[in-house]
Formats: C-alpha cells, structure tokens, sequence
C-alpha cells in the first residue's frame, strides 16, 4: 500500500510533535511493506502539490494536532482549497493533542467524520492519542519513549489499511483518570511540571512569569 | 460587554444585530475582522513559554485579544465550510490561547490549562452557510470547558432574534 501522508500541522516541521509522531508511524508503515510521501501543510509552498497528490491517492492519512477542539485554522484554510473525492480514496486520520485524556480528543475525532464526508472520501478511522506536548522539548531515547509507540500502529496500518483494530482502539489509554490518579498529577502539575516549564522558559529566554498578564 | 466578531464580509448581519441589541439598550461592540489581518495560529507556544500572554505573531488580533479578556460574551460570525464554520471564523478561537497559562489543572475529571485572568467570557455562535449543526453545538460546549464559561448557542443568519435574545 501506498499512503499520502499530510501533516496538518501548522507549527514548522522542525518543531512539529506531528511529524515526529509520523516518522515512528512510518517506520512501521515500511516495515509492514508500505511506503509512503509526506507533505506539510506548514509550508504554503507545497498547497498547490498536496492538491495535486490528494486528488489522485488511494490512501490518504492526515495528522492533525488538536487545535481548540478541532482541526487547526491552516488546515481548514488548505482543506476548504482541495476538490471531494468521489468515494474513490479512503481516508484515516492520527489526532494527537496536549491533554492526556481520550475524551479531550473525542470532540476532534467526531469532526473528522463530517470532515470525510465532505471530503468524499471512505472513512478507516483516527487513531486517537494525547499526552504529546512534551515531544519537541525532548530528544533522543526520551523522545523515542514518546513517539515510539507509533512505529507499532505503523505496522497494524500498513497491513490493515485502517485503524479498526482493538490495539488501535486501546492506543488512546484512559478516557479520563480515575479521581486518586487526578489527585496524583493535580500535586505534580503543582510541583514538577511548573519547575519543568519554567526550565524551558528560561531556555527560550523568557523573562516574565508565566502567568503574566500583559492586559 | 457583548463582543461580537464578524468574520464574515456580510454586514447586514452586524447591522441587524446591533439594530436589536439598540432596541433592547445592551452594550456590545462590534469587531469586523474582514478588514482586518488576523492569521492563523502556528503552535509556536511563545505565549505560554516565551513570552506569556502575548502572541508572537504580531497582526490585528491583539485589538480581539484585549477585547475578549474583558468581554462577559464572545459572538462570533462565521462562513462555513466542509460542515463546519470556515477558518476565518476558526482562527478567532485558536489564536485565543495567550488567555490560558502553561500551567495546567484538573477541572471536573478533566484537565484544563489554569486561565490568565480572572473574568469568564461566554461564547455564541452565529453562521452564515450551511453547517452540521449539532455537532456545531457540541464543538461551542467544549470551547466554553476551556473558558472556564458556558455555551452561548449556535445560530443560523436567519435566528438573529434568537441569538440577540440571548445576548448579555
């Protein structure tokens, strides 16, 4: 199988947590005897040949930060440029977000249903996961603790071609954090995690607190 | 106040609006973004990290911004497109998020970012076109969760008396 990948992020593929998320996925997708092209949506440069390779591919599969509950402006903007299929491609989608809940995404996830449709495109599903902001701040093996569980849904794509799998389904983890567990990450959220952020703010130069009010 | 953002080129839709509201004496102000520069949201998390509260990219959004901190309501009205209100009308809520902090903590069983600022602004939903409308519905509810506020609605163009009704 062959598989157009779009990554419908709109931050610079350098920083992109998405098109790491797809590098692991498209170790997979090789390894299960696919190949595939990637495109970004990031860059306006490549609008005019992503409308050309979506209106030809069989297999299309757009990754997709969430974005207030939904897909980003930019790739609304691209999408609201690109002709509907006539049910002649299948179309998957990988949603990933911050929030490490399942329900956080499940509002996006309910989109990309409507979305297929307009589109004319067959649905085989979105392979639902948070817990992925930390991916550009980190490198190497602490990255790869993140990304690398991708490479297996990889493999389950390429030789599925959907992600109606159970493995894929259970990929999300929790829906919501049983209330014992909240208190556990509500204390870290208190502790570790500020110090971790205000780390990282101090490597990007940042001189305020980060609950400034500039208005 | 009542914010309203047009992101529409249809001003017969504000002038409607702001007829009503007048009748009824509600403050509100009205923002037509179509003559305005407001691009979208790129992710670079500058206004969590770098340089909190304040987005990096430097257009006719911050006005918005300014304006959206001290609203009680955020109206916005919006084209459609693929079932859903179009970018334009998009951009308005992902470039919102220099209104949250990094910080993060449980709302409910959920987990939110903790809010910048003290006030609550309520949203609406006012479209021109067609859209799938309970799902349209469903995605204002959620914005509000990230609020901190309440769903104010979605309204067609022709339910203007409706939506004003509701107007605070």
């Amino acid at each position: 199988m062959h598989v157009l990948i779009i990554n419908g992020s709109p931050r610079i593929k350098a920083h992109s947590n998405t098109d790491k998320i797809i590098d692991k996925f498209g170790e997979g997708l090789k390894e299960a005897g696919s190949t595939y092209v990637q495109y970004e949506v990031s860059d306006r440069k490549q609008w005019d040949a992503i409308r050309d390779a979506f209106a030809k591919a069989e297999n299309i599969l757009i990754a997709i930060p969430l974005y207030v509950e939904n897909i980003p402006g930019l790739l609304l903007e691209f999408l609201e440029t690109v002709p509907a299929r006539k049910g002649d491609a299948n179309i998957a989608f990988i949603l990933q977000g911050g929030f490490a809940e399942g329900i956080q995404l499940r509002c996006g996830e309910e989109y990309l249903k409507i979305l297929t449709k307009q589109l004319g495109c067959n649905y085989k599903g979105t392979l639902v996961k948070g817990d992925n902001f930390s991916i550009r701040f980190f490198e190497g093996k602490q990255r790869d603790k993140v990304t690398g569980p991708y490479k297996n849904m990889g493999v389950i794509f390429g030789k599925n071609g959907d992600f109606n799998a159970e493995e894929c389904r259970k990929f999300t983890g929790p829906e919501i954090f049983p209330a014992p567990t909240r208190l556990l990450i509500g204390t870290i959220f208190k502790t570790v995690a500020k110090k971790g952020f205000a780390q990282i703010a101090k490597g990007w130069d940042c001189t305020t607190p980060l609950d400034f009010r500039p208005y | 106040m009542i914010l309203i953002v047009n992101t529409t080129e249809d001003r017969g839709i504000t002038g409607t609006l702001a007829a009503l509201l007048d009748s009824q004496n509600k403050e509100y102000e009205v923002i037509e973004a179509s003559s305005l520069e407001i691009k979208p949201c790129i992710g670079c998390n500058f206004c969590w990290l770098k340089t909190p509260g304040v987005c990096s990219i430097k257009d006719d959004y911050e006005q918005i911004l300014k304006k959206i901190i001290k609203a009680d309501q955020l109206w916005v009205i919006s084209d459609t497109a693929l079932g859903f209100i179009d970018h334009k009308g998009k951009n308005i809520f992902d470039r919102i998020l220099p209104i949250a902090t990094m910080y993060l903590r449980f709302v409910g069983d959920q987990m939110r970012h903790v809010p910048r600022y003290d006030g609550q602004t309520d949203v609406g939903i006012i479209y021109k076109g067609t859209l799938e409308r309970e799902y349209a519905q469903r995605w204002t509810e959620r914005c509000a969760l990230n609020f901190d506020s309440k769903s104010l609605g979605v309204y067609g163009e022709d339910e203007l008396k409706e939506a004003a009704a509701c107007m605070s």
